[in-house]
């Protein structure tokens, strides 16, 4: 008896030291909860109520063709930007292991410096560039390879150049991040032992490099499925994406029920496919 | 043999086109909106008939645009000056506390990187009607601010988490109280995370753009909401002027870290 | 409060640290009174008491994980105790937060802080006490001179060597003048040679300012050149406290005989008692003789411990030496410049190690598998109880 109220005693004075630990944290904490948790909460609630009470919103968006496109145009475009900036990330990161670093540090330089370029600003950059006018067909047209401009802007050309443009650094540093910790003795001992630079390649850099190749996928491809700004500037009216819907529902129709039943279907995709992922592989680094 | 240089044989010239590629790529539109933005041509005409000041004009006289500048630094120094108060007492809590559900708390802070920005935007959006906040300068420092806590947050917990506390120890046992090791001792170790926390969240706020254009009415504007407002309607070349203001204070941003960063060598 | 700082004491030779108001003037400056810290059931210190004298230098001396560091940091308030209870001049400060210990703590990473000059970083417990500036630069300086560090005040910790660093840390710990200075392997990080050097640096300032000094260490050799006692530490308990010479001439038990300086053990067990001796059978049948210092029963299996120095060897035929006696083959000889160490292998298969000084007459040296005798007096043999 006497034990186990001793135990409860313990037991709360050790949660009483656990709250008072918490106590410079709350600020943020509330912050959080009120500007964000409670919003997006309340947001959620919305997608249930309006107009009227039930699971309508999600019915007419997963049958009504119209938001299907959408739905298929998201996840195309993700799959796309994926690929393509994979495609350029591995041989620079590559690239950025082997020179020297003097060089690697001034290729940093302009990862780091189109990183932290105005969205907005990058996003206009290629709208002027890829009009039919713009620099980019001209310079086409005076080397002669196309008599007519070809258009790259207002389609989905647009959106996958602009979005792979913007998505390029979030995949390079996590490949190189795991590439740089990499032993080039490895490659060495493995060539020593015989192996032709193809079986190298393929059978050590190439899985042992899958853990920031994965994680740099993963993050364009979430991130991409979320993109409002650029595909709504470089994107034509047939390309529309999912958070673009999600905000001309809300701010254009004032669908509030609908919009916000689109924005969690967004949000619930996010998150299954990144707590699949660190269930899988473990947690991504923010970089 | 793959990971060094001399021994890459001729393939490495492939990975040499690509980066070389890919850098261009990366720089065009950095430099070639500033030098678009001296361009005479009203239609933005490539390569340019003339070159001007007019658009920087236009830029620093219209009430508008002036305007907006003025209320994104204004935005901008208030979301940087709460995320520092907000994330410092955090980021000792996340890394020096011993409690159950840390993780999970550290990933709570994390969570507004992971979900979708358009999310966030139209809850808060929905918050500022019902309550009268949209278009203050209020609702935008909340806004902005949601996105900049984690930054500063983790910059400032990844310095504490090197600075070592046997330092905070050795001052304590000398005869400092808590309150003046922390002064004398831990902030001064960690100040270099405190300014790149800093730095960051002035950057997310200077740059918000979907956020803004949520809170954004008419008569309050940032510069990135005035930019896309514009955009919708025509190309003006103001843009562009606009636009190189913001490369402008990025380059000078990341500047100041990289200096940051050689000193603290 | 406990400063002792305010009042502007000195630095200089001969007056006694303690200049605080003649409180208790107790032989002890510290007690500790069955101190245990346990994690969960692991018992890092346990049940540990000792006396620290005023003026003393006491070294904990132990193997890797035997709790010292544990034991100092509850001293210095960073741990709290599971139980017992610890005093400074008689009373309890385990209510005391660590700043108003009045205690000087030198750790084994080096924690100047690297955002301050020297000395600044020496200044530093003045400052935060609040002490007029003028009257911390003139300190500084005095404390810059003990240590032989007068020009360096306006460098940087980084533009120091190691040896430097820890002596400026010994400054900034000495400067306020505690009342115990803890020292936990200060020198651990740096080589032989210079720890060699600090370390009489540190016996010079000991004497110098009369302080209280605890001092950590694993390294016998640094225990026995600084401490005035020796408090040795063996998996949360202390094995023995005594000066240098008690603890190699009377281990208490095998423990002690094992970790200070090199010693032999066989074993054997209790044949008689007589005298104030007992004979002891050893594995392979000899009978040797040893003090009765504990009260031991007949047939007790004992661990029999001598050192290598005691002994020395001799050809099997001659009969004159010492009580002891075992016969065995060299497996093992060692040429040392001043002496020569053997090994011994006995009958039982036990090793002996003999370590055999070369004086004015002893020149012979031995060779390998000759078969030898090791004697040595009986006077110089421990025996301790092994648990049947
Ligand atoms: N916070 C802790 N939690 C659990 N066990 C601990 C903790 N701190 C110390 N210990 C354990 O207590 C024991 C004593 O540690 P302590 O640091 O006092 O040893 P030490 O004698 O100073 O050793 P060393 O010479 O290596 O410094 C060790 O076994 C250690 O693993
Ligand atoms: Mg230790």
């Amino acid at each position: 008896m006497v034990a186990a109220t001793e135990a409860r005693d313990t037991a709360t004075t050790e949660l009483a030291r656990q709250g008072r630990t918490l106590l410079p944290a709350l600020p943020a904490l509330v912050f959080l909860f009120l500007a964000f948790v409670l919003p997006v909460w309340v947001l959620f609630l919305r997608s249930f109520t309006e107009p009227a009470t039930g699971l309508g919103n999600y019915q007419s968006l997963v049958t009504d063709s119209v938001y299907l496109d959408v739905l298929v145009n998201t996840f195309f475009v993700a799959t796309a930007v994926t690929i393509s900036t994979l495609l350029l990330a591995f041989p620079i990161a590559w690239f950025l292991v082997i020179v020297p670093s003097r060089v690697a540090r001034m290729v940093f330089a302009v990862i780091l410096l189109s990183m932290w370029t105005n969205l907005l600003v990058r996003t206009y950059a290629w709208l002027v560039l890829l009009q039919d006018t713009g620099a980019i067909n001209q310079f086409l047209m005076y080397l002669g390879l196309t008599s007519a401009p070809v258009p790259l802007v207002n389609n989905m050309v647009g959106v996958i150049i602009g979005m792979t443009y913007i998505m390029l650094p979030f995949i390079v540093l996590p490949i190189h991040a795991t590439m740089s910790t990499l032993d080039p003795a490895l490659m060495q001992a493995a060539s020593i032992a015989g192996a032709k630079a193809r079986t190298i390649f393929f059978r050590i850099l190439l899985p042992l490099t899958l853990p920031g190749i994965s994680a740099g996928c993963i993050m364009v491809f979430v991130m991409s499925l979320g993109y409002y700004i650029t595909p709504a500037l470089l994107g034509g009216v047939r390309d529309m994406m999912i958070a673009q819907l999600v905000a001309e529902l809300i701010q254009k129709f004032l669908n509030w029920g609908l919009g916000s039943a689109a924005a969690f279907i967004l949000l619930f995709i996010t998150l299954a496919i990144y707590f699949a992922y660190v269930r899988l592989v473990g947690l991504v680094r923010p970089t | 043999m793959l990971l060094t240089l001399q021994r890459m044989g001729p393939g490495r010239y492939v990975l040499y086109a690509i980066t070389a590629i890919a850098v261009f790529y990366l720089l065009l539109p950095i430099v070639f909106i500033p030098i678009l933005s001296f361009n005479a041509s009203r239609w933005l005409e490539f390569p340019p008939p003339g070159w001007t000041l007019r658009w920087y004009e236009q830029l620093f006289t219209e009430e508008q645009w002036i305007g907006s500048i003025w209320n994104s630094v204004k935005v901008a120094f208030l979301v940087t000056a709460s995320a520092i108060v907000l994330a410092l007492p955090a980021a000792f809590v996340l890394v020096r506390g011993k409690f159950l559900g840390k993780t999970a708390l550290n990933a709570f802070f994390a969570s507004p990187m992971i979900v979708p920005v358009v999310i966030i935007a139209v809850a808060l959006y929905g918050f500022a009607l019902q309550w009268g906040m949209a278009g203050t300068l209020f609702a935008f420092v909340i806004s902005h601010l949601i996105l900049a806590l984690p930054f500063a947050i983790i910059s400032i917990g990844s310095s504490l988490q090197t600075f070592d506390i046997a330092y905070e120890k050795s001052a304590m046992i000398c005869g400092a109280s808590r309150v003046q090791a922390l002064l004398h001792v831990t902030l001064p170790s960690i100040r270099p995370g405190i300014i790149a926390g800093a730095l960051f969240a002035f950057l997310i706020s200077w740059d918000e753009v979907v956020l803004a254009i949520f809170m954004a009415t008419p008569s309050l504007q940032t510069l990135p909401v005035k930019i896309w407002v514009t955009l919708r309607t025509d190309l003006s070349p103001v843009i562009a002027a606009a636009s190189s203001l913001l490369i402008g204070m990025s380059v000078l941003l990341l500047g100041i870290s990289a200096l940051i960063k050689r000193t603290r060598k | 409060m406990n400063s002792s700082t305010g009042s502007g004491g000195t630095l200089d030779a001969g007056v006694p640290q303690g200049s605080q108001p003649a409180r208790s003037m107790a032989a002890n400056l510290l007690s500790i009174r069955n101190l245990s810290k346990h994690y969960g059931d692991f018992r890092a210190v346990d049940n540990v008491s000792l006396d620290v004298r005023r003026g003393e230098l006491m070294t904990f001396l132990g193997p890797s994980g035997s709790g010292k560091t544990t034991t100092l940091n509850m001293v210095a308030g960073f741990d709290t105790p599971t139980a017992g209870e610890i005093l400074i001049d008689n009373q309890d400060i385990s209510r005391v937060i660590p700043s108003r210990r009045n205690i000087g703590m030198v750790f084994q990473r080096y924690t100047l802080f690297p955002h301050m000059t020297v000395a600044e970083n020496v200044g530093f417990p003045l400052m935060v006490r609040r002490v007029a500036k003028p009257q911390i630069a003139e300190r500084v300086t005095r404390v810059l001179k003990l240590i032989r560090l007068e020009s360096f005040g306006d460098r940087r910790p980084s533009q120091l060597s190691g040896g430097q660093q820890q002596r400026v840390a010994l400054a900034r710990a000495l400067i306020y003048e505690p009342r115990l200075l803890l020292m936990d392997e200060p020198l651990g990080a740096l080589d032989k040679r210079l720890r060699e050097e600090i370390q009489l640096e540190i016996r010079r300032i000991h004497h110098q300012l009369d302080v209280t000094i605890i001092y950590v260490t694993h390294d016998q050799e640094e225990a026995l050149r600084l401490s005035d006692r020796i408090a040795v530490f063996d998996n949360g308990r202390i094995a023995q406290i005594g000066a240098a010479r008690e603890l190699y001439d009377q281990p208490a038990n095998a423990f002690v005989g094992a970790f200070l300086g090199n010693s032999n053990f066989l074993t054997g067990k209790i044949a008689t008692a007589n005298g104030g001796r007992y004979q002891v059978t050893l594995k392979d049948g000899s009978s040797i003789e040893a003090p009765a210092r504990l009260a031991l029963a007949p047939e007790q299996p004992v661990s029999v411990m001598f050192r290598p120095e005691k002994a020395i060897l001799q050809s099997v035929s001659e009969t004159s030496g010492f009580t002891n006696r075992v016969v065995g083959r060299i497996t093992e000889n060692v040429f040392l410049g001043d002496s020569a160490t053997y090994e011994v292998r006995t009958a039982s298969g036990e090793l002996v190690t003999v370590k055999q000084p070369f004086g004015p007459s002893e020149t012979k040296t031995r060779t390998m598998d000759e078969e030898i005798a090791v004697s040595w007096p009986h006077d110089c043999v421990h025996i301790f109880p092994i648990d049947r």
